[in-house]
């Protein structure tokens, strides 16, 4: 039963985490490939302020995403202005610049150590609140004028432009309401697992959570709720294969790419409404 | 009143001077037309007006206001609104969706009321949805509002392109050869469309076209470009008389003037 209860809460951070790729890459089509250098800084904030300067865990927290928002603006300002496949690279770079300094700044840090002796102060119900919170705001999001100004800006920039939508300033509060969020649940992750290490956030762990988009489908917030706890809940439970969790992985990405290339849900949603029709008119054409 | 006023407009792509001091006003709440040969330079003056690139020289005017050197978003913001030759719609949004992202700028709320839920979201989205429709109804696509725009037959893509340039609330909307790809009866209906749209709103017009009969029907003034030059300009029955624009343009067959 705790194994459970550890996996699905695992599952829930890594959500969290793809939340936020969903927002930039899904919504926004910008690829961030330094994503999990927010869990890391969220982690190690808080964690850092919370064990050597006795703040108190929520103030830790709050501290901990502004951190993480001060970090996104450094990346976002410079970034938003420019071309998709440079944000990757410059992303990319943040990402592994932030472990760099992780491992080199052993005196607070711990280094390559790790930080240890966090007390445990999450537990699954939080988890799973802070999952609703955040779908919820997602779902939100995406159903607003924002949403919907990022998914056209996606599309074609030029006719967005020529729409009255401010890209670049779209594009960077997308950016930053992802790295809050991944913030967040960097502090979620740091109080659970009470030990942290700098290797656990590297740019893997980013490109998974963009395979994790990718596969639930870019456009789909329900394909990306979904693919997360098939491609993180699964593994763990099928510990027995947790070597072969990569080729998994690539396996399951190489059908996907083959046989639904807009990812398992494409861009349909699985909406309160849309059940709502499903039960009432049985089968419905649509 | 003239509402737009462009002076001595100027771009080189490279060597090749694509716009040459070109100069011209729209009157308010007016029609005039652009022409030219292809190459002419016509699409290149909308992607100046609308700030897609920057201009070498020259200024631009709205209401007057400058524009010169705004972002192309501050500029649709401040009343110029644009289609586009090759339609460029937002094919992952549905065909009200499309016309609904293009009057959100305006929707004034903000991401407290969408991480909070608030009333105030809920009613500015029925407003501009219910706003995006009735743009919907203007052009005609009734009906079609959770239709892909890409499975809208071509000559309705024209028309949601136009309904989205309309939800922008232009004071100038430039239309880029609107009538490109339509069969003569869809021709003859953009023409009414265009005139019933102009009566219905506060705004002038300009519009590229090939097509002649649209040009020269709609527009009260007609400007002809050639190799990035202003060659002639006047009144749709001065502009089938001027030989050098008959020459440039139109051919070199004779045709009967009357003036």
């Amino acid at each position: 039963m705790e194994y459970i209860a550890s996996t699905l809460t695992f599952t829930g951070i890594a959500l969290i985490g793809v939340l936020g790729v969903y927002m930039v890459t899904g919504l926004t089509g910008l690829f961030s490939f330094g994503q999990a250098a927010f869990l890391a800084i969220g982690a190690y904030v808080s964690a850092v302020l919370f064990k050597n300067l006795g703040f108190p865990l929520p103030l830790a927290a709050l501290v901990a995403m502004l951190v993480g928002l001060a970090a996104g603006l450094l990346v976002g300002l410079p970034t938003v202005r420019l071309r998709r496949d440079y944000i990757s690279l410059v992303t990319f770079g943040f990402g592994e610049a932030i472990i760099a300094v992780l491992n080199n700044t052993a005196n607070i840090t711990g280094g390559a150590m790790g930080l240890s002796g966090v007390p445990q102060r999450t537990s699954f119900l939080l988890v799973l609140a802070s999952v609703i919170v955040c779908v919820a705001i997602v779902v939100s999001y995406k159903n607003s004028k924002y949403g919907r100004q990022c998914l056209a800006l996606r599309n074609d920039e030029l006719a967005a432009k020529s729409m009255g939508i401010n890209v670049e300033r779209l594009k960077l509060v997308t950016f930053l309401i992802a790295s809050v969020m991944t913030s967040f649940a960097g502090v979620l992750y740091v109080f659970y697992t009470t030990y942290v290490e700098p290797g656990a956030f590297g740019w893997v762990i980013s490109a998974e959570w963009m395979i994790i988009v990718f596969v639930g489908g870019v456009n789909s917030l329900t394909g990306a709720v979904v693919a997360t706890v098939l491609l993180t809940g699964l593994p763990e439970f099928l510990r027995f294969a947790s070597e072969w969790r990569i080729a998994i992985y690539c396996i399951i990405v190489l059908l996907i790419l083959n046989f639904r290339p807009s990812g398992i849900f494409g861009e349909h949603e699985i909406s309160l409404r849309f059940l709502r029709r499903l039960f009432r008119k049985g089968d419905s054409a649509e | 009143m003239s509402s737009l006023e462009v002076k001595g407009l100027s771009k080189a792509f490279g060597g090749v001077k694509a716009i040459d001091d070109f100069s011209f006003e729209v009157d308010d709440h007016n029609i005039v037309g652009i022409i030219g040969p292809n190459g002419a330079g016509k699409t290149t003056v909308f992607n100046l007006l609308t700030g897609v690139y920057p201009l070498d020289a020259g200024q631009v005017f709205l209401d007057g206001k400058e524009l010169t050197g705004m972002p192309q978003h501050a500029i649709t913001r401040a009343g110029i609104a644009r289609t586009f030759q090759n339609i460029r719609l937002f094919r992952g949004l549905n065909v009200l969706q499309n016309v609904m992202t293009a009057a959100d700028p305006y929707s004034d709320y903000n991401l407290l009321d969408v991480c909070f839920f608030t009333p105030r979201k809920r009613r500015r989205e029925r407003a501009v949805r219910d706003l995006s429709r009735n743009y919907l109804k203007i052009v005609g696509l009734e009906g079609y509002e959770k239709e892909r725009p890409e499975s809208l037959p071509y000559g309705l893509q024209r028309k949601l392109e136009l309904a989205r340039a309309l939800a922008t609330k232009p004071r100038v909307l430039l239309l880029d050869e609107p009538a490109a790809g339509l069969n003569p009866s869809e021709v003859r209906a953009l023409i009414d469309l265009v005139r019933t749209i102009h009566g219905q709103f506060q705004f002038s017009i300009i519009i590229i076209e090939h097509r002649l009969e649209v040009v020269m029907e709609l527009s009260s003034k007609i400007f002809v470009l050639n190799f990035g030059k202003l060659l002639a300009s006047g009144t749709p029955a001065e502009i089938v008389c001027h030989k050098a624009v008959t020459e440039a343009y139109l051919g070199e067959e004779e045709t009967e003037c009357s003036a």
